[in-house]
């Protein structure tokens, strides 16, 4: 059945604004607002994004920035109210002691106070790779740091390194379903359209690669990459191999769909004017897919985060400096590092808000271009 | 049993008491009945009974000594069977142990040993000179499998052995060598009268599996196995029979019973002596800050044994077959970039970050921890960024106004460097190293790899540039040979050459081949003291921290004497609980 057969019985069913009829996107839209989870999940996604574009400015520090003498420092304590009982207006933090280096201890040191200052000058960088900039959003004078989440192993700030990794985690999602779902659409489409020989090749293929554990499969193709290749290079060499392993389920169920639809009567009619084969697929068979492909895209890219993860935390995903939340998560393996520096798993904790909110906004979305379901 | 420990309770020496420190020789001797001269081990005098606590990973494949070629074999061996001769723990020389003297003839090739009188085995039957001939008949037969037969073997002979009289056997090696007596101190005796029959039978791979009954285990050691359990447990009891006694006179070791846990991993080692039912913990380096912690409340002490023997290193390849451009093979080839490297590099934060401050800067191939053959004035790399430049600058590199080094001819210096990413040590230390040589504008790539990937490239392929690695080490430095010599095939940098590429990989190969075959320690010292300045000069391997060694102990014994080359409890036998 067509989009527009369905949406039909749903213009009458809004009453209270009968003089305008709506899109079935406007409408979906609609729908979608109303699933709270599904608002929390999308703003929840914008800041993260916008926290990414904008991370060499909000971090306080560069990305291989290290203060060697204040490795494994816990987050430094804000304060408004000083060491003397003083209220202060601008929110400030001392600077760190080392008490004992080889536990390691550190201690605030409280003999003098550091505002926390706005729009300083600190490492140069190129925002979105163009704008040239040294003004970072936040920062303190030296010897004060402003490690608000605290340091790894190297004494490298946490949050700075968690903003510049957030760029792989977030985008290799993006970059597989870009990858991903042209190829097992078309092929899909081809498959499900044709039948035949065609079809039974491509779908001998999926059997083929769907018969690999595929996490192992990533393992080898993620181990064979060359190692110099630039952590751009191999952020997309990374997302070539995920959607090298994930095409194949999408192709799968995308060739049932048109199975089933490659006989209705708005796909006879565009046969039977005469569009070439490939048009009719892209056109008009493709199109009545995309509201499961949203919704597989939605769930695919949390699916991609966990996966990069994965690979970084046993060391084929990217390397160091550069970093990703999976990598970063690495650092906190061993029983030490979560009971002395819990601080390190805070990269966990952000995986699971972002694969979280993916989550909730996929099945929001999966709910409202349901033209089953009815909102109340 | 403990009957003739009391008779022993003789005149002995006020001044003995007074002096723990002072050995035997100028003591007067005790004696023990029909054990004339036995062993005297240092030490206050302890208590009899009580039960210590050990545990390991794994079981056992094995209660044979001579098979036994893992650690989860051997280690529950070490207090069943004994050598000759013995390493002190203490001071890492040479003792008498079966063996109470021994002389070499003057060409270095003929020793001759002198068992102690009145040696006896577990099971009470006399150990005599057969015992020593029957053990190396065993060692050499073709048809058993075993370590010992390499290391025994002196220009690729046998060593031959002889019986004199029935305490007496003579050792005779085709060419003089150097390491004989450590290398001999390492073969387990074993009983003729138990094993014979066996052996004649051709059945000796099957003797003493782990199924044998554990009364049938005859060893000369301070315990007996009484009870094996599978993946649970190995009990031993004390050796009535042994032969060393405290100082006055007593006949060891003092604690009756070891109860030996076997678990699958080292957290589970981590949580049973952290639950008070194994009585030590060896404590890695990232775990002391909560060790530390913890030594009162869980009534243990963390000793500090100062530097152990294995230590990590950064190394370049050197190896012409590696398919590397010719230009890279020049920098890695010239000792200049070398010497840089090894100033660039922030000793100290690696120290500090990943062995929690408690390591030493390392810039040879020897450990302090080996007192002999330590060498202290080999050159040193104290971290020097200008320096490194200066060095650098003097073999031609420079660094652009871009801030990338490139060397005479205009190539930007770039390479990798791996090491196995299941070492969290290692990835840290290279993590550190990456950091630093940036800083000289070099640029460098740190790619950790799956183990038997970097192992395929180390013996086969030798695609690699750069490895951090590291190699656990020994007292004696002829078991380095296949590191050091150029024919070696652990000889990282270029293995297995047909003859040395360079002329000081031609000197250490005629050094290790000096000193393999002098017998006088004193210029076997010399020799590798040349080796360790060599090594220190051209540092093929530069070398970072050596770690110290950590163990937990609970504070319920006497006599502890902790040292890096023997742990806690290497004089076990005059061990006590308090």
């Amino acid at each position: 059945m067509s989009q527009d057969a369905a949406a039909a019985p749903r213009v009458s069913a809004s009453p209270e604004r009968a003089g305008r009829s709506r899109t079935p996107l406007q409408l979906a839209w609609r729908r979608l607002r109303r699933y709270r989870l599904a608002v929390v999940g999308g703003v929840t996604l914008v800041c993260l994004y916008a926290a990414m574009v904008l991370a060499p400015f909000l971090a306080p520090y560069a990305l291989d920035y290290s203060d060697r003498s204040l490795f494994y420092a816990p987050p430094v304590g804000v304060h408004l109210i000083d060491a003397r009982g003083r209220l202060h207006l601008r929110p400030f933090v001392y600077a760190y002691r080392v008490v004992d280096a080889s536990l390691p201890a550190y201690a605030p040191d409280t003999s003098r106070t550091y505002d926390i200052r706005f729009f300083v000058h600190g490492a140069p960088y190129r925002l979105l790779w163009l704008v040239p900039s040294d003004i970072h959003l936040l920062g303190v004078d030296s010897p004060a740091r402003l490690f608000l989440l605290g340091t790894d192993q190297f004494g490298r700030d946490l949050l700075s390194r968690l903003l510049y990794g957030s760029a792989v985690s977030l985008l290799i999602g993006i970059l597989v379903v870009l990858i991903t779902f042209p190829i097992g659409m078309i092929l899909g489409g081809i498959a499900g359209y044709y039948g035949g020989i065609i079809d039974n090749v491509i779908m001998r293929s999926v059997e083929v690669l769907a018969a690999f554990p595929s996490f192992y499969l990533l393992l080898t193709l993620a181990s064979v990459l060359p190692p110099t290749l630039s952590s751009g290079a191999r952020l997309f060499m990374i997302s070539a191999v995920f959607s090298f392993v994930g095409w194949g389920g999408l192709a799968r169920v995308l060739r049932g769909i048109v199975l089933g639809i490659r006989d209705v009567e708005f796909v006879l009619a565009a046969r039977a004017a005469g569009l070439p084969d490939l048009r009719v697929i892209v056109r008009h068979v493709l199109p009545t897919t995309a509201s499961y492909v949203i919704v597989a895209a939605t769930l695919t890219i949390p699916g991609v985060i966990l996966g990069e993860s994965g690979l970084s935390f046993l060391g084929l995903g990217v390397q160091e400096p550069s970093t990703s939340w999976g990598l970063l998560l690495a650092q906190a393996q061993s029983i030490e590092a979560l009971t002395q520096f819990p601080w390190l798993l805070i990269p966990g904790l952000l995986i699971v808000i972002a694969v979280l909110a993916f989550n909730f906004l996929g099945d929001g979305v999966r709910d409202a271009l349901d033209p089953r379901q009815r909102v109340a | 049993m403990r009957g003739s420990a009391l008779i022993a309770l003789v005149t002995l020496v006020a001044a003995a008491f007074g002096l723990p420190g002072v050995g035997a020789a100028t003591a007067p001797h005790p004696s023990l009945p029909g054990l004339p001269d036995p062993k005297v081990m240092t030490g206050q005098p302890g208590r009899y009974g009580g039960v210590f606590l050990d545990s390991q990973q794994s079981d056992p494949s094995t209660f044979n000594p001579i098979l036994a070629n893992s650690t989860s074999s051997t280690g529950p061996l070490a207090n069943v069977f004994d050598g000759l001769v013995e390493a002190n723990g203490k001071t890492t020389d040479i003792e008498p142990g079966l063996a109470e003297s021994w002389t070499v003839s003057k060409d270095g090739r003929t020793w001759t040993f002198t068992l102690r009188q009145g040696l006896q085995w577990a099971d009470g039957a006399p150990v005599t000179a057969d015992d020593v001939l029957f053990t190396f008949q065993v060692v050499y037969d073709k048809r058993i499998p075993n370590s010992a037969a390499d290391v025994l073997k002196v220009a690729g002979q046998p060593i031959e052995v002889t019986k004199v009289n029935a305490r007496t056997v003579q050792f005779h090696t085709a060419e003089p060598f150097g390491p004989f007596l450590r290398e001999i101190g390492n073969a387990s005796l074993i009983p003729q009268h138990v094993l014979r029959k066996a052996y004649d039978a051709g059945q000796f791979n099957q003797t003493w599996g782990v199924n044998t009954p554990p009364s049938q285990i005859v060893g000369t050691g301070p315990y007996k196995i009484t009870e094996y359990r599978p993946a649970q447990r190995i009990v031993y009891d004390r050796n009535p029979h042994y032969w060393k006694v405290d100082m006055r006179g007593q006949r060891l070791p003092y604690i009756d019973h070891i109860v030996l846990t076997i678990v699958p991993n080292q957290n589970a080692l981590r949580l049973l002596f952290q639950g008070g039912q194994a009585d030590s913990y060896g404590v890695r380096p990232a775990e002391y800050a909560e060790f530390a912690r913890g030594a009162r409340a869980g009534n243990y002490t963390v000793y500090d044994g100062g530097p152990s023997f294995g230590s990590e290193f950064l190394t370049f390849n050197q190896n012409t077959a590696s398919g590397m451009p010719g230009y890279k093979l020049r920098w890695f080839q010239a000792q200049k970039f070398r010497q840089a490297v090894s100033y660039a590099i922030d000793r100290q934060a690696i120290i500090n970050q990943v062995y929690a401050g408690h390591a030493v800067p390392e810039y040879g191939p020897e450990s302090p921890a080996d007192k002999f053959f330590f060498d202290p004035h080999t050159m040193q790399y104290p971290y020097n960024l200008q320096k490194a430049a200066a060095v650098l600058a003097e073999a031609g590199f420079k660094k652009g106004t871009d801030g990338v080094l490139r060397d005479a001819d205009g190539h930007a210096v770039q390479f990798v460097i791996t090491t196995n990413a299941d070492n969290p040590d290692r990835v840290a230390i290279g993590n550190i190293i990456r950091q630093d040589l940036t800083a000289l504008g070099m640029q460098v790539t740190f790619a950790p790899e799956a183990f038997n990937t970097l192992v395929a490239k180390l013996t086969d392929s030798f695609k690699w540039e750069a490895l951090v690695l590291g190699l656990t080490g020994g007292i004696e430095p002829a078991d380095g040979q296949n590191v050091w010599k150029s024919s070696g095939s652990l000889h990282m940098w270029y293995p297995r050459q047909a003859k040395p590429a360079t002329p000081w990989e031609a000197e250490i190969d005629r050094y290790f081949d000096l000193a393999a075959t002098t017998v006088d320690q004193n210029r076997r010292r010399d020799y590798y003291n040349q080796w360790q300045e060599i090594v220190a000069e051209q540092v093929p391997l530069i070398y970072t921290a050596i770690p110290h060694a950590y163990v937990a102990v609970r504070n319920k014994f006497g006599n502890i004497e902790f040292t890096a080359f023997g742990g806690p409890f290497w004089n076990f036998p005059v061990i006590y609980i308090k």
